[in-house]
């Protein structure tokens, strides 16, 4: 399994643009679905990225009004952790890199 | 250990395990939510998937293990700390299949609200619209009685 946990971090060597790219900040970003009710997301929230009830609330209020929210902005790595994880309670979660950084 | 037990009505409950058993029987090869993951390349986002489905099954027995003898004898099914997380988390992946197979004439909006007419629907989509519903019951029920156990675990 796919644990949260980051990888000792190398120099960045520019090589391929590929690389570079995940070497970057990536933006954990959870969509929205018809399916699963709002007190499931806050309790996934709470439960994936120890939330406190309001900003679990919060996020979950902006994935069903605005159909997305960034829940989380990080190393590669990392994202991917948390990713996998959403995914593994259904809720659908992307990855985007953070172009703006 | 916290434990939450619930009688359920036979004659209301039994005929939609049918339904369960199918579309849990079906998510045995496919993931419930399937997601594009176009950054994540071939062999990772296979491992990924493998990951992923192999959870999901895990889920799903413990799932369907609720609806044993002793269920069908008593009527009454039990949660717990050992399998509240996976039982909650099984539910959404039925669900999500349930949408997938049998609701997908039913808009959005009507699904959340849970504003359906059910004399209006065809008796396949009336019963597997019933067991969206009692699905979601049986989450509702483990969120509001064992939220703390699963975000602590």
């Amino acid at each position: 399994m796919i644990v949260a946990q980051a990888k000792p971090q190398h120099a960045p060597q520019p090589q391929h643009e590929t690389e570079l790219a995940l070497e970057g900040i990536w933006r954990v970003v959870v969509l929205n679905d018809p399916v699963n009710l709002m007190s499931y997301v806050v309790m996934v929230f709470k439960k994936v990225f120890g939330f406190d009830e309001n900003k679990a609330r919060r996020h979950m209020l902006e994935v069903h009004e605005q159909g997305r929210s960034v829940v989380w902005t990080g190393l590669r790595e990392k994202a991917e952790a948390y990713a996998f994880t959403l995914q593994q309670w259904h809720l659908t979660a992307v990855l985007e890199a953070d172009e703006a950084r | 250990m916290k434990r939450v037990e619930v009688k359920l009505s036979l004659p209301v409950v039994a005929p939609l395990l049918d339904i369960v058993k199918s579309a849990a029987d079906s998510l045995q090869v496919d993931l419930a939510a399937p997601q594009a993951m176009k950054d994540i390349e071939g062999e990772f986002r296979d491992a990924w998937n493998g990951e992923l489905l192999s959870a999901q099954n895990g889920d799903l027995r413990t799932l369907l293990a609720l609806f044993d003898s002793e269920f069908f004898a008593t009527g009454v099914i039990g949660f717990d700390e050992e399998n509240a997380e996976a039982i909650v988390r099984a539910c959404s992946a039925v669900r999500l299949r349930l949408r997938a197979r049998y609701l997908v004439g039913l808009e959005d909006e009507k699904l959340e609200s849970g504003d359906v007419e059910l004399v209006q629907l065809d008796e396949g989509v009336r019963k597997a619209f019933m067991c969206y519903l009692f699905l979601a019951t049986i989450q509702e029920l483990i969120i509001q009685h064992l939220d703390s156990s699963i975000i602590e675990s």
